[in-house]
């Protein structure tokens, strides 16, 4: 890890960021999205306060889970292969690469988590409680489906079904942090001590990151 | 030829002799005290879900292989092993349910095993799913095996998030899908000799699937032969004196 | 259902499905070996 290697992954992460201040896909398609999910789930099982209340923050984390990966989709097909040759021919170390996208794809996520988590919060009446430990998991579940869907997006890079096989691939790795996500939030609620959940949360970043930087050369290779 | 004919036929013939032996011992075996005949369940549904997870172990360790040596070989086992690992996987899961149902009476509870299991089958219909994208056996190969390590690691997780999540969050169900405590020695060389039978097609299936890929991608390479353009085809010669 | 009914319901499932499992692979194998000029 030279510093070489940070100079890259700054780049990548200011590359991305550029490229959703131009073009917006979060802000304007993503972030709608899941706010109308939000609004569709009532319509469908009934507007009872205290049902919503009850149900909201799974609801909410369901949400997450299968849209947010489409934070990171949208990244790994906007690079067409020419730009990825271009990239490789520059001298960009692909772990380099990997992580920066992880990044980016993190830090928009975690916008996604907050307005639509404020959506949620407005439409389901959801307390908002032990705000470290709820902003500490937002951010894990933000870093660990970053990372499994910048990984799973080079996969399947520039094949027939890119994205629309990505959140097929995603949705049953993320299990983890689904239910950690959920189970510290009911662990806030009711006074359990969530750390084996925020444990769990944090292994999944900890080992995807580590396989998508291992496997990022051999993925450039193929 | 004729000994490279025999050396073919073999797995058909182990399938059949392992899955006469097996049904013949899951009929003689007595009936439990408690289950009645249901338990003759067990001897298929077990044998599934143990072929389900030495499978999807096969095709972690396929994987991990051809990341080391890029041999296509064990890009092919991997590939074999997950095709048969999701049968077996939802063979399994089709079982249980139908050993539910007139146990419980419910086709389905949220045990954390039967839970895992459903994770794992699509996990590894992802992971067919991606191999159906790419035609090029390296691309294919390559790609394959970064998913085939991510989804077995994150098995061990989802597995013990699903057990913490089975064990903080309700009370242990009363029904709990654990087979009867086995005591008869009928019932018990049943069950293994299920299990046995089970990996024995597993084997031979396995030695035919890889056949198959070994074939397709030989009719990948032909074809994709045939279709090549020659190197210089579009240059025709000049014609000389050709105007009158 | 009787008890038996829905053992012969799992079994059928069980070896009904390996048998169309394993037909289907030699079915495979026959017609891409025929189409690639390999006999037999």
């Amino acid at each position: 890890m030279t510093t070489g290697f940070w100079h890259q992954v700054a780049a990548v992460i200011e590359r991305d960021l550029l490229r959703e201040r131009r073009r917006g896909d979060v802000l304007w398609i993503t972030i709608p999205f899941g706010a109308i999910a939000l609004l569709l789930i009532p319509l469908a099982v009934g507007t009872d306060a205290a049902l919503l209340r009850q149900i909201g923050p799974g609801m909410y984390w369901v949400i997450v889970m299968l849209f947010g990966v489409l934070v990171a989709v949208g990244k790994a097909s906007s690079e067409t292969l020419p730009q990825q040759d271009a990239s490789s021919l520059a001298g960009l170390d692909p772990a380099a690469g990997f992580v920066g996208r992880s990044v980016s794809s993190g830090v928009l996520l975690l916008i996604f988590e907050l307005v639509v988590g404020l959506v949620a919060v407005g439409l389901y009446n959801i307390s908002v409680i032990g705000i470290p430990w709820l902003v500490l998991t937002l951010v894990l579940a933000a870093a660990g489906l970053a990372l499994l869907g910048t990984l799973t997006g080079a996969i399947v890079n520039s094949t027939s079904a890119g994205t629309t096989l990505v959140p097929l691939l995603v949705a049953p790795l993320s299990v983890p942090l689904l239910l950690g996500a959920t189970q510290a939030y009911d662990g806030l609620r009711f006074g359990h001590s969530i750390l084996s959940w925020v444990l769990v949360m944090a292994t999944v970043v900890l080992i995807v990151a580590m396989i998508g930087v291992l496997t990022a050369r051999p993925l450039q290779e193929t | 030829m004729q000994s490279q004919t025999r050396i073919r036929r073999w797995p058909w013939i182990a399938i059949g002799l392992s899955l006469a032996v097996a049904f013949t011992l899951s009929m003689v075996s007595p009936a439990d005290s408690v289950q009645g005949d249901l338990v003759r369940i067990m001897y298929v549904h077990v044998p599934s879900a143990w072929l389900a997870y030495l499978a999807f172990f096969v095709t972690f360790i396929g994987s991990v292989a051809y990341l080391i040596t890029r041999s296509l070989r064990w890009d092919r086992i991997a590939a074999a092993s997950a095709e048969i690992g999701v049968y077996f996987t939802g063979l399994a899961i089709a079982l249980g349910m139908t050993w539910a149902k007139p146990t419980w009476g419910v086709w389905w509870t949220w045990d954390a095993r039967l839970t895992l299991t459903a994770i794992m089958f699509f996990v590894y219909l992802g992971y067919l799913a991606l191999r159906r994208t790419t035609d090029d056996q390296v691309l294919r190969a390559g790609r394959a095996s970064v998913l085939g390590v991510l989804g077995a690691i994150q098995i061990p997780l989802v597995h013990f998030s699903v057990i913490w999540w089975r064990t903080l969050h309700q009370p242990p169900s009363l029904v709990r899908p654990d087979g009867p405590a086995i005591q008869d020695p009928m019932m018990l060389a049943a069950l293994i000799g299920g299990v046995v039978a089970f990996t024995i097609v597993y084997v031979s299936l396995m030695v035919k699937r890889i056949e198959l890929i070994h074939l397709e991608d030989r009719k990948v390479d032909m074809e994709s032969a045939v279709e090549r353009p020659v190197a210089g085809e579009a240059v025709t010669a000049p014609e000389l004196g050709a105007s009158s | 259902m009787s008890q038996w009914a829905w053992v012969a319901f799992a079994y059928t499932i069980a070896y009904g499905s390996l048998v169309v499992f394993a037909v289907s692979i030699a079915v495979r194998i026959r017609t891409t070996r025929r189409s690639i000029g390999d006999t037999e």
